[in-house]
């Protein structure tokens, strides 16, 4: 259906988005990919070093590739609360019959409350001496051996921050796949159900399959939400103690302004940028296979 | 994305096993289910709850007691302190245009790529769709020293324009995705039949496409707002002068020497700052939880 | 002007190329600017706490100022918060957009601006203005360069303690540590008792590395971590290892508390202000806190000692960490015969104004004005404050480049939760301080 005026119609409509976007975003991500073959601390010059930070990036920076492993742990832990949790928590709320606009309600407020803040409470949670909720919990229920400085133990740092991120917006999921569960038809579970399936059964065999379009958007915009995790990792713990619980994106933040190597910050970038291309291609990967299988 | 699939045939005949005990099972399921889903609302509402107490403790008690009992007195002390110390009203006028314009353009800029590369269409729409998509993810921090270089360059620092360019820039993407997934949605036959009442390209935009949005456009909305709201760090970075400081930035007029903090102002501060968002939230309640729900999964 | 701005905006894309427009400073010798005063907005970036006694200062001096010259007026820019404020100096720098003052500490970075030729020589300033020897010499001294030079004007003047709770002593029946070896010693006693050896802000990372660096100002004096940070003295040797050893110690015999790690500021000094923790190492501008009122449970509870000494010490006792808070630098760039004036005048009021709140002036030339109500602990600080020695335990983060510094502080944590030995923290801090000494 490509006519001449539609041809104007696409220019007039496609260039002024398209317009910002590479004003802001393609136009410093090339400009990262230049300043990543430079050393440069933003006061002497510049000077060119090609792939030397690369080399160094690659070959002989233990910290990039142990913030690389975090990222993925990381996005793990959002991802388990913000899917997995989520979709219980939807497929719950299914089976309640008073108070459900309270509930989803509810459920959206963590979401607009200021991170400062979150952050500020999930350190006194976390806390051990003074001690915290989770700590005062354990030991109320008997499992002392389990206390810890969660923020502080190396074991736990990282998921320990991870978590908050995949609790706030686990409501906004939770609300996506809840209306994609109840347009589900009625007549099906039902059918199910009078075939003596479980619920469990009438969850894996029926709901599930029917919503996994909505599922896999859901995935998507949690994904790509928590790998650009920043504000509480920072917040909370600044990749520390140690790099225990450093992502590339703080190991990137501290090596450009806390070590004013931008060159290198810039090589950081690039990396991050080219594994969201490879992300952004599992995942229309996914969405094809998925749809050739329905 | 469609929503309308079919189940699998083979369920049917699967689940045909005789399994007798569905029934009792699902009592058992709507008689748990209230008691868990009460337990995780107490868990989601409780910061709120915590950063609104500690808001009315005295400042001595939040030092002092433990943090997560109920405060023995109530103070509006923090408030006066807070209102006292930085010019809130400021700082959320200055939230709001950036939050209110970035939006504008991300909506605006959104539907219109979604509609040429998905209504439209043209030859490597595709690539300029995948174009959008890595945008997806690029985490922001990436823009920051090339567009703090940029902006003194041409004299853009401490501008409005200098946070909603990159704030609404790094959101289109998901946006254009939202929308181009809703379009993709539309049938073709709404549109047939309006061209061959000789709408245009610009018509059918304005005309159909953009109203039957409605729902696409809260999720993006609500979603970017959230995120632009809490925006702290192109704040940070390009703003300097104090009556252009957003509310993240303003939060931080509470700190003290060498890193300590007003807690107890600071909070009171917090409830303040967030009441804007918590009333729109509230009165678009249903809308919004009605537009989140068939916009994303019609999406 | 809008529309201007964003054309402006879309002209960015062409911009986007990689030259760097640094160009040379402006004049840095203040004895050559003169001329006519022409009023305007002068600009102060700074990282000082909005409500703090500087910034009411400054602001009161600045109206007295744009009352006798219509058309001036300052406008301050605060970033209280010290990584976003570096983070914004150092853009601002970066970009060459640095306004007439602006706030830094005599960091690697701070000198490669002066070698830039962006500050104005202040050492020069104060001796034209013959206000020179006014200042205390450890003020000045904070504020040097390595080589001496003086490009920052302190506006504070504060010393360290290590502040305890007399009651909190008394219950686990230990005295005032009079080494560091000593003070490892108490811990053991405090925790038996009950309480929290020492309350420590692990969060902001400063606090700790003061400790690393008392062993070696002890041993080898002020110069030590001078040598460190060119490379000419390795942390591997004797003043570097004990200190290093030392923290390991701290940290075994559970003297921070359990996850200081993730301790803030305000919760550090919460732990000590209500008796929860004995002992707290913080400067004198905690004394408003320190002897005002407290809760009950260290009320009149609250006493100090200054840094203990190790056996063997080149520093004398009244030797340890001073310092005049972050300094103010002048940019070369902007400054001309009103910045001259102004911060002339400035300098003029600012000492008997500051001393009238309470505070501690960088100069010697005034009288503390005591709080209504604080406790007789403030008089002792005050003669404790005319008692110092001539020599400065100077702040390792203040002297080490950046990225030795970060990872420093990284693993110094790491070593005080016990997670590495002493060995692996040196060999660590050997390599990337090697790398990156300039």
């Amino acid at each position: 259906m490509l006519r001449t005026k539609q041809r104007t119609a696409v220019v007039v409509f496609l260039l002024p988005p398209l317009g910002l976007y590479l004003l802001a975003v393609v136009g410093p991500i090339l400009y990262s990919l230049v300043l990543s073959l430079f050393e440069w601390d933003g006061l002497s010059d510049m000077r060119f070093v090609g792939l030397d930070n690369y080399r160094q990036m690659l070959f002989s920076d233990d910290i990039f590739w142990t913030a690389t492993g975090h990222g993925l742990v990381y996005l793990a832990v959002s991802l388990f609360f913000q899917l997995v949790v989520a979709l219980m928590l939807a497929n719950l709320l299914t089976y309640i019959s008073r108070g459900r606009e309270l509930v989803k309600t509810v459920y959206l407020l963590p979401a607009i409350v200021s991170t400062v803040a979150i952050a500020l409470m999930f350190r006194r949670i976390y806390s051990l001496e003074p001690l915290g909720l989770v700590n005062a919990a354990l030991g109320a229920v008997g499992l002392d051996v389990l206390q810890r400085p969660f923020l502080s133990d190396l074991d736990t740092v990282l998921v320990a921050v991870s978590a908050p991120e995949g609790w706030r917006f686990a409501g906004l999921y939770m609300l996506i796949l809840y209306a994609a569960l109840i347009a589900v038809p009625k007549e099906l579970e039902e059918a199910a159900r009078l075939d003596g399936a479980s619920e469990w059964r009438v969850f894996t065999q029926i709901r599930f399959p029917y919503i996994r379009p909505v599922f896999l958007t859901t995935a998507i915009m949690a994904a790509t939400y928590s790998l650009r995790g920043f504000d509480i990792p920072y917040l909370l713990t600044n990749g520390g103690p140690g790099h225990a619980s450093e992502l590339l994106t703080t190991y990137m933040y501290k090596t450009a302004f806390t070590n004013t190597d931008f060159g290198y910050a810039s090589t950081l970038s690039v990396f991050i940028v080219l594994q969201c291309i490879v992300a952004v291609a599992l995942i229309l990967g996914v969405r094809r296979t998925g749809r050739d299988a329905s | 994305m469609s929503v309308q699939v079919a189940p699998s045939a083979s369920l049917r005949s699967e689940t045909r096993v005789p399994v007798p005990a569905g029934r009792r099972r699902l009592h058992v399921a709507r008689r748990a289910a209230p008691a868990l889903v009460t337990a995780i609302v107490l868990v989601q509402i409780y910061p709120l709850v915590w950063v609104f107490l500690t808001s009315l403790r005295p400042a001595g008690e939040f030092a002092a007691g433990n943090p997560f009992s109920l405060p023995t007195d109530l103070t509006l002390e923090n408030y006066r302190r807070a209102w006292e110390m930085a010019p809130l009203p400021t700082f959320i006028i200055n939230s709001l245009v950036v939050t209110v314009v970035s939006n504008v353009l991300i909506v605006g800029l959104g539907m219109m790529a979604a509609y040429a590369l998905t209504v439209l269409g043209f030859r490597g729409s595709k690539v300029v769709l995948g174009l959008f998509l890595i945008g997806i993810i690029v985490p922001v921090h990436v823009a920051l020293v090339p567009l703090f270089i940029t902006y003194s360059r041409v004299g853009l620092l401490d501008t409005y324009q200098s946070m909603i360019l990159p704030l609404a820039g790094f959101s289109l993407p998901m946006s254009v995705y939202l929308f181009s997934s809703f379009y993709s949605y539309i049938p073709r036959e709404t549109y047939e039949a309006a061209e061959l009442d000789g709408a245009g390209p610009y018509r059918i935009f304005l005309q159909i496409t953009a109203p039957l949005s409605s729902n696409t456009v809260i999720t993006v909305v609500f979603v970017n707002s959230i995120f632009i709201w809490n925006d702290f760090v192109f704040a940070n970075t390009f703003v300097l002068s104090e009556n252009l400081k957003t509310i993240p930035l303003g939060l931080q007029n509470y700190m003290g020497a060498m890193g300590s903090m007003d807690w107890t102002a600071t909070f009171a501060a917090v409830c303040v700052t967030v009441t804007p968002l918590l009333l729109i939230f509230l009165v678009l309640n249903k809308a919004i939880i009605y537009g989140l729900e068939s916009g994303a999964t019609k999406g | 002007m809008k529309h201007t701005r964003w054309a402006l905006a879309a002209a960015m894309a062409l911009a986007l190329s990689a030259c760097n427009g640094a160009g040379a400073g402006g004049e840095t010798d203040p004895s050559k600017v003169t001329g006519e005063i022409e009023p305007r907005e002068v600009s102060w970036l700074l990282s000082r706490p909005a409500d703090g006694a500087v910034i009411a200062t400054i602001e009161e001096i600045a109206a007295d100022y744009a009352e006798e010259h219509p058309g001036f007026s300052l406008n301050l820019i605060t970033t209280p918060d010290r990584p976003s404020y570096l983070q914004k100096f150092e853009t601002l720098a970066t970009a060459n957009k640095l306004p007439d003052f602006f706030d830094t500490d005599a960091t690697p970075f701070a000198d490669k601006l002066r070698q830039r030729g962006d500050m104005v020589d202040v050492e020069a300033l104060l001796e034209s203005l013959d206000m020179l020897d006014d200042y205390r010499p450890l003020a000045l001294d904070y504020q040097r360069f390595d080589d001496g030079g003086l490009f920052m004007l302190p506006f504070e003047f504060e010393a360290e303690f290590f502040w305890y709770n007399t009651k909190l002593f008394e219950k686990a029946g230990v005295e005032v540590p009079a080494t560091l070896d000593d003070l490892v010693d108490v811990c053991g006693p405090l925790r038996d008792a009950g309480v929290v050896p020492i309350a420590l802000d692990g969060q902001d990372q400063w606090p700790l590395e003061r400790y690393l660096s008392y062993y070696p100002f002890r041993l080898a004096g002020p110069d030590y971590v001078k040598e460190l940070k060119k490379g000419e003295a390795s942390i591997t040797e004797e003043p570097g290892r004990a200190a290093a050893e030392w923290i390991y110690e701290l940290g075994q015999a559970g003297c921070f508390p359990e996850g200081f790690s993730s301790t803030g500021y305000t919760d550090a000094r919460d732990l000590f202000t209500t008796g929860k923790a004995a002992i707290y190492q913080i400067g004198t501008w905690e004394l408003p806190t320190l002897a005002g009122p407290l809760p009950p449970e260290t009320e009149g509870a609250v006493d100090y000692f200054t840094l203990p000494t190790v056996d063997g010490a080149v520093t004398d006792d009244n030797d340890y960490t001073v310092v005049s808070g972050i300094g103010t630098a002048l940019s070369s760039r902007t400054f001309d015969p009103l910045v001259k004036d102004f911060v002339t005048y400035v300098l003029q009021e600012y000492p008997e104004r500051y001393a009238a709140q309470g505070r501690f002036s960088p100069t010697t030339n005034v009288e503390t004005t005591k709080p209504e109500g604080a406790s007789p602990l403030y008089d002792k600080v005050v003669a404790e404050l005319d008692n110092l020695g001539d020599e400065t335990a100077m702040p390792w983060d203040t002297q080490l480049d950046p990225t030795s510094n970060t990872r420093l502080q990284q693993e110094l944590t790491l070593l005080a939760q016990g997670e590495i030995t002493a060995e692996e923290f040196l060999t660590i801090v050997d390599e990337t301080i090697k790398e990156n000494a300039e």
